[in-house]
């Protein structure tokens, strides 16, 4: 299974690299790869879509739908919220997921950050009510006391007892497994799934995951998650290349299209190339890792956060400060929407000097409870100061989430769900410029960035009479109106 | 379902180029069937193999199209030995032809186009119109004859009749007669010609529409359901060869319009129709009737003006029906947008009754920018072999209406410049400009009047048009 145009985007480009075109223009050959499914969409990268690029969402996942009708396309959520980092109504994410298996998504992850095993299975069956046909559960790897092996085991067996969610993947946003814990954690998982199919899900942010790789296929993973060329390693997934090469070195049969394989991967290195985005590379072991535990995406965002307010220097500070907030506030596991807040909360008490005097609403409100409860408990001292604050009262008087029909009221007449839901969660007026907006373009050639991009600054420049282009091996020269030569 | 990885190209020319654009789009490997006159053409350059037709050391001038590109059995040795899956004709050669779907469905390549029966049924001109009366379309007076009944059916459908032959189209075969002394004689020399071109002698009598205009209606269908892409006026026609063509139809009223694409559909649908066909009706201006002519199963050479106003991939269409998906599209997901035409540039000599052209391209500029799409397959230096069919590149230009296409088209005409073969391109441009076809709806007869009138700026005169086409 290929995470490029999900994880692979978020992990490395902040979700803010891939757009409509790029996705359309190399869809029917990830169609034709052969791999299991595509992990394509989530509520963040569709807030992204309306917000960074102006582009609609939903008819992004229509398109590819229809360029890419043979591989499920997957799409990952906590089942709580849609793009707005607040809890949204259960109503609410009910018309998200019908929407969602209409517009051509398949393919559902649930996760719950905390494991609360309650909601996972509430939300599995409101998708399955919505028409998705595969769903899978996360197990969300971390290392901590409470998340042993058997804690995983655990959680397997209430997946192989639900009706509503066909297999479980092992999760690990920020690369943490070892081989050597592979080799208890992955069967202790398997023998409670009771047959349902396990996936393995490992960023490359240390390096580990393409070493366990190697070792999951024979304790009986089914499914890599691996990512293409550009979009690969680094914090992203293992090279599929690369794994599959492993893999049948080491006599195991992988059966996709090597050809389309190398192309898709050729494809995203170009587009990084035209488009200045970086290239995933093999990491090297950083033991300091595991106490911040941040995935990809969240570093790569917390890098170009501090670039854009002038603080690229404390970077490590920053690092710093996550591992002790992580600690203060119970050790939530590192992924969505966690790691945000996490980063959040380090991030206003390193820029204002003076810890948790401010104190974004996110962590008022896990404070509070809102997101479930914390897998241990929040050092008090903290828990004073955050709830000592007419924000946390606000918050804790705030009243339950809109309804669908509640929305209806508030936002314009006549509106579409689809435009209901982002206008739920997002600001009205990046809805409003996404719809003024022209359709996104459908093509994309890497190859003829540069001499588009050399057309549009020459057009955005007072007319010159002359202009060379002159490197090794080739000059060009354009003299006056009308008259070239080269 | 069976996905298509590799596939056979069985054509050349720009249709050759045309089908690898989408495959390599779509991430299927392409094999180009060539004969030795074609080893360095440009779509042999793009394909990403190629395999040799016809027999070896046949050499440039050793090789005849009965050995290559007509051979069902080289087509399927060389899809065989390239391990293809799938067999895409093009249009033209083998493309209609239901001996090479039934050879492909022997050796398990999938064939990518209709199955057998529906080619045997397009292709006999008689059964065709037999499927088409059964799906209730209006067809001209007329039906089948030997010169012994030609002059009692004649009477009855009424002067002047048209004679067609009933094994193949292309204007071969086909003879207009104006009254009952010419009969006999015409049905005698149409027969002989039909018997020559497609080995069957059988012609058919229909009544002859004069003026009347050629418009088509695309359809795609998948076996189950059938839809139609929109129409297309193909009237500006040589001796039976469209030169110009324009999508939509103009100037046909809304009734007609529909009319004639709801009749379309059903024709698709009485045969059960699977992969790209197109339905040939005539219309007659004055009396807003129409009349169905053939139907060609496979994709048109003009394909690229239902392309440009709908959106649409049809190469990716047709492939998608030959993998078994299903008909991914609905009517109501099928929208037109804008007016598109698309003219053919050949590698021919107006001035010498449109003798071909043969040589070597020395240099080719195209235009481009928005609106402009340019399909070909030659380039500086690309030889244009004389037992080849004469077309070089096919302009498509779009606009968001007729008006802005025409402005679009004009200025595209005047800005191609092919050297080294004499071309189509200045008849062309003069002909853009003519106000009579520049006002939309012409009849068939039309370009052949324009001609002898010498053109709206008197083309064919010495040295007027020397500088772009020669």
């Amino acid at each position: 299974m290929d995470v490029s145009l999900r994880d692979g985007n978020q992990s490395l480009w902040g979700a803010t690299g891939l757009r409509t075109a790029h996705i359309l223009q190399i869809a029917p050959v990830l169609n034709r790869v052969g791999f299991r499914a595509l992990d394509y969409c989530s509520s963040t990268a569709m807030g992204v879509a309306v917000r960074t690029h102006r582009e609609d969402p939903w008819q992004r996942i229509r398109l590819t739908r229809a360029a890419m009708p043979d591989t499920p396309l997957q799409f990952i959520g906590t089942g709580f919220r849609f793009i707005s980092w607040e809890r949204a109504h259960p109503d609410v994410m009910r018309l998200v997921y019908q929407r969602l298996v209409a517009a051509g998504i398949s393919r559902f992850v649930v996760l719950d950050p905390t494991h609360d095993m309650g909601a996972v299975l509430a939300t599995a069956r409101m998708i399955r009510q919505a028409g998705g046909t595969e769903i899978i559960a996360a197990l969300t790897y971390t290392i901590s006391a409470v998340h042993d092996d058997a804690f995983y085991a655990g959680i397997a067996g209430q997946v192989a007892a639900s009706r509503d969610i066909d297999r479980a993947y092992i999760k690990d946003p920020a690369g943490l497994l070892t081989p050597e814990r592979a080799r208890t954690l992955i069967p202790a998982v398997r023998a409670r799934l009771a047959g349902k199919p396990l996936e393995l899900h490992a960023h490359a942010t240390l390096g580990l995951s393409p070493l366990v790789y190697l070792a999951a296929p024979g304790l009986g993973v089914s499914v890599l998650q691996v990512a293409c060329g550009a979009l690969s390693d680094g914090s992203s997934l293992p090279d599929a290349s690369r794994t599959v090469a492993n893999l049948r070195e080491l006599g195991h049969t992988v059966k996709v299209d090597d050809r389309l394989l190398a192309r898709a991967a050729r494809y995203f290195d170009r587009l990084a190339a035209a488009e200045s985005l970086p290239s995933g590379q093999p990491r090297a072991y950083d033991a300091a890792f595991t106490r911040h535990q941040l995935a990809g995406g969240v570093l790569t965002t917390l890098a170009r956060q501090l670039a854009e307010i002038g603080l690229e220097d404390r970077f490590g500070a920053v690092i710093q400060e996550v591992t002790q907030v992580r600690a203060e506030l119970g050790y939530p596991i590192m992924v969505t929407p966690f790691p945000q807040m996490v980063m959040g909360q380090a991030l206003s008490n390193v820029i204002s000097g003076n810890r948790y005097e401010v104190v974004p609403d996110q962590v008022i409100r896990y404070v509070l409870g809102s997101f479930g409860k914390p897998t241990a408990d929040v050092e008090p001292w903290v828990l004073d100061r955050v709830l000592d604050r007419p924000r946390a009262r606000e918050l804790a008087a705030e009243p339950p989430p809109p309804s669908v029909a509640e929305l209806r009221q508030r936002l314009p007449r006549g509106i579409t769900d689809e435009e209901l839901l982002l206008r739920f969660g997002m600001p009205g007026e990046e809805v409003d410029a996404m719809l003024a907006a022209a359709p996104a373009p459908r093509h994309y050639h890497p190859e003829t960035q540069p001499i588009l991009r050399l057309l549009r600054e020459l057009g955005s420049r007072p007319p010159a009479r002359r202009l060379v282009v002159d490197k090794p091996g080739f000059r060009l020269e354009l003299t006056g109106p009308g008259r070239a030569r080269s | 379902m069976s996905i298509i990885r590799r596939v056979l190209i069985a054509n050349r020319g720009e249709i050759a180029v045309r089908v690898i654009r989408t495959c390599q789009r779509l991430g299927i490997e392409t094999v180009l069937a060539v004969s030795a006159a074609d080893a360095d053409s440009v779509p042999a350059r793009l394909a990403d193999r190629t395999i040799g037709l016809g027999p070896a050391g046949g050499g440039p001038g050793g090789q005849g199209l009965a050995d290559t590109y007509l051979s069902v059995p080289a087509i399927i040795d060389a899809a065989v030995a390239a391990g293809a899956d799938a067999i895409h004709p093009g249009y033209g050669f083998l493309a209609e032809n239901p001996r090479l779907a039934r050879a492909c469905e022997a050796a398990g390549i999938i064939f990518i186009g209709p199955g057998a029966e529906v080619l045997e049924a397009a292709g006999d001109k008689l059964a065709a119109r037999t499927h088409a009366v059964a799906a209730g379309l209006p067809v001209l007076p007329g039906g089948p004859c030997g010169p012994a009944e030609a002059g009692a059916l004649a009477r009855r459908i009424g002067y002047p009749v048209l004679v067609k032959a009933a094994g193949g189209g292309g204007g071969r075969g086909l003879r207009v007669v104006r009254e009952a002394a010419d009969l006999e004689h015409a049905v005698a020399v149409a027969s002989a010609e039909a018997q020559a071109a497609f080995g069957d002698p059988r012609v058919y009598l229909e009544r002859y529409v004069s003026p009347a205009r050629h418009v088509e209606v695309q359809l795609l269908g998948d076996g189950h359901n059938v839809i139609h892409l929109g129409d297309r006026d193909c009237s500006v026609q040589r001796r039976y060869q469209k030169l110009v063509e324009e999508a939509p139809a103009p100037l046909l009223g809304e009734t007609l319009r529909v009319s004639m694409r709801v009749a379309a559909v059903a024709l698709g649908l009485h045969l059960k129709y699977q992969g790209l066909g197109t339905v040939e009706f005539l219309v007659d201006r004055q009396r807003a009737a129409f009349w169905f002519l053939e139907l060609n199963a496979r994709i048109q050479v003009e394909h690229p003006v239902t392309e440009a106003i709908t959106g649409l991939d049809l190469v990716a269409e047709q492939i998608a029906i030959a993998e078994g998906r299903g008909l991914g599209l609905s009517q109501a997901s099928v929208s037109f947008d804008g007016h598109a035409f698309e003219c053919r540039i050949n590698a021919e000599d107006p001035a010498a009754g449109f003798r071909p052209s043969p040589g070597t391209v020395t240099g080719v500029t195209f235009p481009a920018g928005p609106g402009i799409r340019v399909d070909t397959h030659i380039q500086g230096g690309s030889a244009v072999p004389p037992r080849y069919d004469s077309l070089l590149a096919k302009l498509v230009v779009t606009g968001a209406d007729r008006i802005q296409a025409l402005a679009r088209l004009r200025a595209a005409l005047a800005r191609c410049r092919i050297t080294g073969v004499t071309t189509t391109v200045p008849m062309l441009s003069g002909m853009v400009d003519d106000a009579e076809w520049a006002a939309g709806g012409v009849d068939v007869g039309w370009l052949e009047r324009y001609l002898e009138r010498g053109g709206a700026g008197g083309w064919g005169g010495a040295g007027g048009w020397g500088g772009a086409g020669g």
